[in-house]
């Protein structure tokens, strides 16, 4: 997902600050009702110290994050105010900044120039777009609180922010010792709190902001997870974790249609290949009419989205794909890259197409009605009303046998098919471990789910790569009528090798990571366990 | 990358101090987190960021690795700007050190805990010819050495780069220039010509400059459109877009 990097002047010198530990000690903040008075802060202080108010700024601030909330995840906060981006950690010190003159729209790390900010972005952020959240207009002041010296001991901020649109959020007040100082702003603290009416700050103003703007702080998840007991029945529990997936679906279509970042699409086909599970999984709890209607649909969403996400997959791996080439010979799989930015765009224009038929707003329109209904026990299968723990376990442990036993049927020699029906079986234990996760102990749970990813992994691997190799190959014919042919085409030569090697890396790794997962150790947990 | 500059010269009252702090607060301005440690026991800069003059333990255990550093930072008036301050027990820097073992690395074994936290890390130094300066050579990056034009800037200058050797950078820029006095604009000419690496940026004798001491701040504080604190402004820029990467 590279767009090509805008030019921009050189930042106002950010030298290489790194991502960094604060250097002082975390601030605290007190919501105020009610303005705050300098003087009052004043008298509270005095006479042990003096203050000194500097004047009053207003500052424009919209604040950034990915829809799934990225950076307030680990507590970093993005905002652009005058003309640049900062980005500031849980104690509100700034990690990094960058000139940028207007407010970004849609933001990718790939967008920024390479240097501190985007350095600090990329491991949080990866490939999603970051987006105004909210835009703040706040009255701030600062008071340096004073020893004897003159000297500057703590730092005192008072922001009163104002929402867009004009609604007020309460005051805040932040003090920030300075480092080295700790006790005299221990002492401010008490002098504060005992002489005017403070309460510590529940959230930050970025997520008052947030909430009263009719968000939600920290951003939407793509989470399947619901609670569930053990002696839910199935039907109610299908519905449950079905519900929350339908969400999930519906909460990324329109960032998919609107092609925001590659990650919509993603979590849109996560959740309707979980949906697709669940519908076999737990298929006695559906009425079988209706199911067998739904699983058509799902299987065509699924269908309908697939070369896109093909395509992004690619796109987002080039870099490391070219990284296998020799320095020299990477500029020459240019044309690759161009030709697969112009397949994404058709495949784009087909999948949008499909996505707005009605049929796709009927599939998911008539899936909500089942599930309510079956929430309401008014539809249900012929399993409907046995407890939920007992098929869970049921399906977990068949699951489980059936991997155990093809897996170890798998030699050197054996075709590549049959680790691809392997790593399906691995998807469906998968998502049988993630949604009835809540009814074993985790201690079971997490073990198995590790081994099994580290598997998923290597079998995902082994086909991705193998697919990829397919495609470039098939690639080669229109390559060839382009400009630059020659050397791309046996810069793809190289790359199909590379990609062969990569395969065959994962197939060595194979064995290891099956035998990890298959422990007979293991085994004999999961009997007990899904009994 | 953390660099470490120092403000280093044989000669007393040239600029050191002045030349450490204001560029220590513009480099924090900018954004980069920034140490200045006063190795003087005059503590100069100390007091121009009113910090008291004290280490705890004192100078002794501190370059002797059983004091930890961190725990004597102070922050200053200025975000991102913070200081390891003078102690006066300093004034015996130069026995402590020579009773450690591998005297000459000491200084960069007090720094090197420190680094995660600072992009830049600024060293003001007593004038000296001495362990501490050694040490002082062995961990800046660079050297920051102000000049004053006058006859023996030239002797000066070759005899401080044989003491430094190649282990550091030598930036070194004119201070306290007096442009009325023909003296100095020979001086200067005559050494810009033979030794081509010294900055362009010179910092001019001002009141501002002396003012930092009354008012016990930098001089973007005291006068932020005066033609001293340009002059530093101008200094860092060349400062940074000369250190080595
Ligand atoms: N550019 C200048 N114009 C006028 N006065 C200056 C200038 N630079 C420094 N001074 C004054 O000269 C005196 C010495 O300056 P400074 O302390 O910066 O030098 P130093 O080299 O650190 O001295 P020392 O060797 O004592 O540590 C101070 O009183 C200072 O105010
Ligand atoms: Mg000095």
């Amino acid at each position: 997902m590279s767009r090509p990097r805008r030019a921009l002047p050189p930042a106002r010198a950010p030298p290489d600050v790194p991502d960094s530990s604060p250097v002082s000690a975390p601030s605290e903040s007190y919501e105020v009702t009610g303005p705050l008075d300098p003087a009052a802060v004043a008298e509270a202080l005095a006479p042990a110290f003096g203050l000194h108010a500097e004047a009053p700024v207003r500052h424009a601030r919209t604040y950034l994050d990915t829809f799934d909330g990225r950076l307030h995840g680990p507590g970093l906060t993005l905002v652009h105010e005058g003309g640049e981006l900062v980005l500031a950690d849980t104690a509100q010190q700034t990690v990094a900044r960058e000139r940028w003159p207007r407010v970004p729209k849609l933001l990718l790390v790939t967008d920024l120039p390479a240097g501190p900010l985007a350095d600090a972005l990329a491991g949080p952020v990866e490939m999603r777009a970051l987006q105004p959240l909210v835009r703040l207009s706040s009255r701030e002041q600062l008071l340096r609180v004073l020893d004897g010296e003159e000297k500057t001991v703590v730092r005192l901020r008072i922001e009163t922010p104002v929402l867009e649109g004009g609604a007020r959020l309460p005051t805040h007040l932040h003090v920030v010792p300075v480092r080295g100082y700790e006790k005299q702003a221990a002492k401010v603290l008490r002098r504060l709190e005992a002489a005017l009416d403070l309460t510590p700050a529940a959230g930050s103003i970025a997520d008052d902001a947030v909430r009263a703007a009719g968000g939600t702080p920290g951003g939407v998840s793509s989470s399947p997870k619901v609670p569930l007991a053990a002696d839910d029945t199935a039907a109610v529990a299908a519905a449950r974790v079905s519900s929350r997936l339908l969400e999930v679906i519906e909460a990324n279509l329109p960032g998919t249609l609107a092609d925001l970042d590659t990650e919509y699409l993603h979590d849109f086909r996560v959740a309707v290949r979980r949906t697709r599970s669940l519908q076999r999984e737990l298929r006695g709890a559906f009425p079988g009419d209706a199911l067998r209607e739904a699983r058509a649909r799902f299987k065509r969403l699924q269908a309908v989205t697939g070369d896109t996400r093909d395509l992004d997959v690619y796109l987002l791996d080039f870099e490391d794909f070219a990284a296998h080439l020799p320095e020299a010979r990477r500029p020459d799989l240019e044309p690759l890259r161009r030709l697969l930015r112009r397949r994404r765009a058709a495949a784009l224009r087909r999948m949008r197409r499909e996505l707005r038929t009605e049929e796709t707003a009927a599939t998911l329109a008539d899936w909500r009605t089942l599930l309510a209904a079956m929430t309401a026990g008014e539809a249900g299968g012929p399993d409907a009303d046995v407890p939920l723990l007992t098929i869970a376990s049921a399906r977990i442990r068949t699951v489980h046998r059936q991997m155990v036993k093809a897996g170890s049927a798998i030699g050197d020699d054996t075709p590549a098919e049959a680790l691809h029906d392997l790593r399906k079986k691995g998807k469906e234990l998968r998502y049988l471990l993630e949604f009835f996760a809540p009814l074993y102990p985790a201690v079971v749970i997490k073990p198995l789910v590790s081994s099994l990813k580290a598997l998923q992994d290597t079998l995902g691997r082994f086909q991705d790569r193998e697919v990829q190799a397919e495609l470039v190959a098939s690639l080669a014919a229109d390559v060839h009528k382009m400009d630059d042919a020659t050397s791309a085409l046996m810069a793809m030569g190289l790359l199909v090798e590379g990609l062969h090697e990569q395969q065959r890396a994962a197939r060595d790794e194979f064995a290891t990571r099956f035998a990890a997962f298959a422990a007979p150790g293991q085994g004999a947990i999961v009997k007990e366990t899904f009994a | 990358m953390t660099r470490v500059l120092a403000t280093y010269n044989i000669k007393g009252g040239v600029g050191k101090t002045s030349a450490a702090v204001n560029l220590a607060y513009l480099a924090a301005r900018e954004g980069a987190r920034t140490l200045l440690w006063d190795l003087d026991p005059q503590g100069a800069s100390t007091y121009l960021f009113r910090v008291k003059p004290k280490i705890k333990g004192g100078g002794d255990r501190l370059v002797r690795g059983k004091t930890d550093a961190d725990s004597q930072i102070k922050g200053t008036d200025h975000e991102r700007l913070d200081l390891l301050p003078a102690d006066f027990s300093y004034r015996h820097m130069d026995l402590a050190l020579d009773a450690a073992k591998r005297p000459t690395t000491r200084l960069d074994r007090v720094l090197e805990p420190l680094k995660p936290d600072y992009d830049f890390i600024f060293l003001d130094c007593p004038p000296s010819i001495s362990l501490v300066s050694e040490s002082v050579f062995e961990a800046a990056d660079a050297l920051l050495v102000p000049m004053i034009p006058a006859t023996l800037s030239s002797r000066t200058f070759a005899q401080l780069r044989d003491v430094v050797g190649d282990t550091s950078q030598v930036l070194a820029f004119f201070s306290m220039v007096d442009g009325r006095k023909r003296l100095h604009r020979e001086v200067m000419a005559e050494l810009s010509a033979a030794y081509p690496e010294i900055l362009t940026a010179a910092i001019p004798a001002a009141a501002d400059v002396e003012r930092m001491g009354v008012e016990r701040t930098v001089v973007e504080e005291v006068a932020a459109r005066g033609r001293a604190a340009a002059a530093y402004r101008e200094l860092w820029a060349e400062v940074r877009a000369r250190l080595r990467p």
